[in-house]
């Protein structure tokens, strides 16, 4: 029987072997494994083409990552494929090129829905995940992934999917700072990168589909009112924001400043929508309970341990977790408890 | 049919029939078509069956997989073809059973849509309703099971719910024929006409789609006038509808605009060269709603959703009144109030779980050792002796009886009583509604680790059978928190863990303290073990919620039952029934070939020595360094099947290892001693040392679940992957605690 030290140190090396060769994503075998083929960085950079126009060869170099030598090799077999051309001294996209473009934005567009919709990820995360997933989504897969979430037209940030024949349009938007004290709007769109600034919008809780109202704007300053509470943001911060300004019809919107989080034991309340913010399951399942717009919603008990409160809707109670609250609109009702 | 001018195609019947052969309805026979749609759930079936009898057959829908049925009735003069369509909860096409009903429903135009409603369910029901009146006027409510909705206090005004809806509702009890005949009366009356739908369609969807909407539809309109539900096709392509974008290139949509129109108007059909603008204009509104979608924004489909539930909603709330007494309310609160309170709330949950456990252990003790003395004591010898009457050769008898007889006797006597105790509380407490109140105090913690607040009942099972336990996370509806409360469950230590823990207690940490304090001592030990299981299942929930699970999608709901006298005698009949003969049979089934496995490895001797022999020796090195031993390892190996053998198991192998005379009942049979004195002494002679207990019961703990748990454990989530996760995680955690405090130990102690 070995003595315990030597067993102990045994472990311990095992320990520290295995988690430098296989965490997750940083591990050394992992990365082999998925180190960049050469496709991945063809598609990469026809979406770099996309976004920016044309670049020359060290723009291109920059954005992949990679060396001169490896961005020649890749510019050239794109040139072969007849994916990009030079135009004057830079490279740009040929139709070919745009389609195949148009192909990877879409399925990593879709991906980024399918993330909001169907899975519990963070926020945070979306991007990330789609910039992985998005070269090895197949043509039928996106179409089949298209289908099974109803043919939407936008992704989580707001951008627009491409149809699968690569037809696109972007919106016409204004940016949050373009807007003065007292206008109101809906959030159409979150930049998502750079990734900081991005990060601290999903701090503020800030969603796609949330209806503010300018409440102050300073120099460095921009305040917004929004789910019944006050946000502060920087110029920087509120420059990635891109809104629509509110139709008049659409004022209405504005006076449910009030969530459910802010109703008091005793009172009632009536429902004026679940907020965008809340997806998928976690909303058919509100839907489900009851909640809905026009449904007369009252306080009924607090949990212990901080948890839970308890309402009354449609002569259920129910359970509600704070976040959810702060997920449904309500207008305070004059009714009388029964 | 040659004869016929080719401008009455449109308004004949045949014409009609034409259509309805394509969707493989059969009209040789039969005058009109009743389509027959609802939710599952619904008793749609039993409506089915009490309208056609026998007179019914079933198939498939044409080119899919989806089953169908059709059946016949007749009234009066006239024949009605019933046509069952798949249960849906609403037509927006995203299933092929959607699909199938949906475009039954438009293309077929049956000449009536029967929708059948749960009076129980209302709001959720209406929804379905909703839609179906979006594509036709001609429909019928067939408002069923309205004698349980009478039962649990709720009335459904039909009058009303006929007026907000705007076609007639007829309630029914399908079960007992009860309305039916109603129902076929007023199915004639709207397929003659006599009865005419005028259902008030959803008028406002907020938000920026409603000018797409209105766009939209003015368009359909004026391209092809005839037809009568254009704002419905409208939002359909708006919202990317393929088939309808195929339907209206193919010219079906038009040919349906024309029979519309032709129904209506009585001159005028749709004819040749119109026939042809109609589609050119039809295919451009393809390409409009293409380019509309991109100004609908992003909340479309919520407000679409939204809308209806709120409609249905509105229109239920109008229809139902509900008659419990304000009476009954306040009892509920105040009973609420207590349970729920800061001072009282805890004490009462932690009281009420004490008792059940109590009374289980407790009342547990005399039946499992009269059971014992029956199985095992009687009717093993029995056995024995109608084996030797027989000439059963010696290791016939030894593998029937003293291998598969004597572990599933084992098991039924260790497993049965403790069990049917057990589970009648608990589901007692579950039926009157306490059990929701602890989920909804404790949810808070739970969250903390990624949980969900229900995870204390399921837990609360296991700590009574792990694999009742696992059943019991159906009711958590979110898949991330469910599979947590799976796979944490092994972590309550179950009822059949219990013996090993307090016997290794008693014997090995009890020993160490003077008599007085040994029986304080060794149950604070063993609890001490279940409160370090309900750490665990803490730390694991966390764990997994923050790797493994952290995709799954999550959603968060409890609901809090008004308080129910439970019905005592029924309970108790259903939980033996669902749970305690439920698990023991499972066990049963595994318990059979254990017992095999352990007799032949007792007595099948190669190069001298038993097959039990040579695996102990091949896992004494492992075993050792974990701080147990090869027998232990060997023990658990299999005991697999029921954690209640690994006691017997145990002490046979031990026997049979060290070479103890005198002891045990033969080579390879399981046994158990009276005195805990003797066993500590069989055991000190194989050489256990304290080490040995405390990992012991580490252990028990901590390894992988008995087999009856991870076959349920793939029944209910179906899925290999998590049952490989869920059995293999508490085993690996188990090895590495065990190994840990070994090297700690004989690091500090020596």
């Amino acid at each position: 029987m070995q003595a315990p030290l030597v067993n102990l140190f045994i472990f311990a090396s095992m320990c520290v072997a295995a988690a430098v060769l296989f965490w997750p994503r940083r591990g050394i075998v992992v990365r082999r494994r998925g180190e960049s083929l050469e496709r991945v960085l063809v598609e990469d950079t026809l979406k770099h083409l996309y976004h920016n126009g044309e670049q020359t060869l060290t723009q291109v170099a920059d954005a992949l990552r990679v060396s001169g030598e490896r961005a020649l090799r890749i510019v050239d077999r794109m040139q072969r494929g007849e994916l990009i051309e030079l135009c004057e001294e830079k490279f740009c996209l040929t139709s070919e090129g745009l389609a195949y473009a148009l192909q990877i934005i879409r399925a990593h567009r879709l991906w980024e829905r399918h993330l909001a919709d169907e899975t519990g990820h963070d926020p945070v995360e979306w991007h990330a995940r789609a910039e992985r997933r998005e070269h090895s989504i197949t043509r039928e897969e996106a179409d089949d992934l298209a289908a099974r979430l109803g043919y939407p037209r936008f992704d989580p940030h707001g951008d627009p999917i491409p149809t699968s024949d690569g037809v696109l349009r972007e919106a016409e938007t204004l940016a949050l700072p373009q807007l003065d004290s007292g206008d109101a709007a809906t959030i159409v769109h979150l930049e998502d990168e750079p990734a900081v600034v991005y990060a601290q919008l999903m701090a503020l809780g800030v969603y796609v589909g949330m209806i503010l109202r300018i409440e102050a704007k300073t120099e460095g300053r921009l305040v917004l009112a929004a789910d019944g509470r006050s946000i502060i943001l920087a110029p920087v911060v509120a420059g990635n924001i891109s809104v629509r300004r509110l139709e008049p019809f659409e004022s209405e919107e504005l006076e449910s400043a009030e969530t459910l989080a802010s109703l008091q034991p005793g009172d009632t309340a009536e429902v004026v929508r679940i907020s965008q913010k809340c997806r998928g399951v976690e909303r058919r399942r509100l839907m489900d309970l009851g909640v809905v717009p026009g449904t007369s919603i009252q306080f009924e008990r607090r949990g212990l341990t901080g948890g839970l409160t308890a309402y009354r809707v449609r002569g259920t109670v129910i359970g509600l977790r704070e976040e959810q609250t702060t997920m449904i609109a309500i207008r305070p009702s004059k009714e009388v408890a029964s | 049919m040659s004869e016929c001018p080719p401008s009455n195609c449109e308004g004949c019947p045949a014409h009609h029939a034409g259509n309805l052969k394509k969707l493989g309805v059969n009209m040789d026979q039969f005058d009109y078509v009743v389509a027959l749609a609802g939710n599952p759930n619904t008793g749609k079936s039993t409506v089915f069956n009490a309208i056609t009898g026998l007179r019914q057959h079933t198939g498939n829908w044409p080119g899919k997989t989806v089953a169908r049925a059709e059946g016949g009735f007749a009234l009066g003069e006239s024949r009605y073809k019933l046509v069952d369509l798949p249960g849906t909860y609403s037509l927006l096409s995203t299933t092929v059973d959607e699909e199938v009903a949906r475009n039954f429903i438009l293309f077929a135009r049956p000449d009536v849509t029967v929708v059948v409603v749960d009076a129980n369910h209302l709001e959720r029901n209406l929804n379905l309703v909703l839609q179906v009146l979006e594509i036709t006027d001609r429909a019928v409510v067939c408002l069923n099971l309205v004698d349980e909705a009478k039962r649990h206090g709720r009335t459904v005004d039909h009058r009303r719910l006929a007026r907000d809806l705007g076609v007639p509702v007829v309630p029914t009890v399908a079960r007992s024929n009860t309305g039916i005949d109603e129902l076929l009366n007023t199915v004639a009356g709207v397929a003659s006409g006599e009865i005419v739908g005028k259902p008030k369609r959803n008028a406002a969807v907020r938000g920026q789609g409603r000018r797409a909407i209105e766009e939209m539809t003015e368009l359909i309109e004026s391209a092809l006038p005839g037809l009568s539900n254009a704002r419905w096709v409208a939002m359909r392509l708006l919202d990317g509808d393929r088939r309808l974008e195929e339907a209206i290139h193919s010219g079906e949509l038009v040919e349906l605009a024309g029979q519309s129109a032709s129904g209506e108007v009585a001159s005028g059909a749709v004819v040749g060269t119109d026939a042809i603008a109609m589609t050119t204009a039809a295919r451009s509104i393809v390409e409009s709603s293409r380019a509309l979608r991109w100004d609908l924004g992003v909340g479309f489909q919520d407000a679409v959703t939204e809308s209806m539930y709120a409609r249905a909603a509105r229109i239920a709330d109008r229809a139902v009144s509900l008659a419990d007494t304000p009476r009954r309310f306040d009892l509920d609160r105040v009973v609420d109030n207590l349970v729920t309170s800061r001072w009282l709330g805890f004490p009462i949950m932690l009281g009420i779980l004490g008792v059940i456990f109590w009374l289980t252990i407790a009342g547990a003790n005399v039946p499992s050792g009269m059971l014992a003395t029956l199985l095992i004591g009687k009717v093993h010898p029995m056995l024995l002796a109608f084996g030797a009457q027989l000439h059963f050769p010696w290791w016939l008898s030894g593998l029937l009886i003293d291998g598969m007889y004597l572990a599933t006797a084992w098991v039924v006597s260790v497993m049965l009583p403790p069990m049917a105790i057990f589970f009648p509380l608990f589901t007692i407490l579950e039926d009157f509604g306490y059990l929701a109140r602890v989920a909804f105090n404790l949810d808070g913690m739970f969250k903390r680790s990624g949980a969900h607040g229900k995870q204390a009942l399921t837990m609360s099972m296991g700590f009574g059978c792990n694999a009742a336990g696992v059943v019991a996370t159906r009711i958590i509806d979110s898949r991330r928190e469910r599979l947590i409360a799976i796979i944490t469950n092994n972590f309550a230590l179950c009822n059949g863990r219990w013996p090993t823990q307090i016997l290794i207690a008693t014997i090995f940490i009890g020993g160490l303290v003077p008599a007085q304090l040994a029986g304080f001592v060794s149950a604070s030990a063993v609890v001490g073990i279940a409160v370090l299981g309900v750490g665990l299942t803490f730390a694991v929930s966390w764990f997994l919620s923050r790797t493994m699970l952290r995709g799954e999608p999550t959603s968060f709901s409890l609901e809090l039952p008004p308080y129910r006298p439970p019905r005592f005698w029924r309970t108790v009949y259903t939980s033996l029934i669902d749970r305690t003969i439920f698990v023991l049979w499972r066990a049963i089934m595994f318990a059979v070939p254990a017992g095999a496995a352990i007799w032949l490895a007792g007595n099948i001797n190669i190069g001298g020595v038993s097959i039990a022999q040579h695996l102990i020796g091949a896992f004494d090195p492992f075993g050792l360094l974990l701080g147990l031993n090869g027998v232990i390892l060997l023990a658990y190996l299999v005991a697999i099947p029921a954690n209640e053998i690994v006691i017997p198991t145990l002490l046979m192998l031990t026997v049979m290892n060290a070479g103890i005379g005198g002891v045990g009942a033969g080579s390879g049979v399981m046994f158990e001693l009276e005195s805990v004195a003797d066993t500590a002494s069989i055991l000190q002679a194989g050489g256990w040392t304290v080490l040995t207990g405390v990992n012991l019961m580490l252990f028990s703990l901590l390894h992988n679940p008995c087999s009856t748990t991870i076959y349920t454990i793939w029944k209910e989530t179906r899925s290999r992957r998590w049952t490989i996760v869920a059995s293999l995680l508490p085993l690996v955690m188990g090895f590495l605690v065990c190994f840990l405090v070994a090297q700690v130990w004989r690091l500090i102690i020596g």
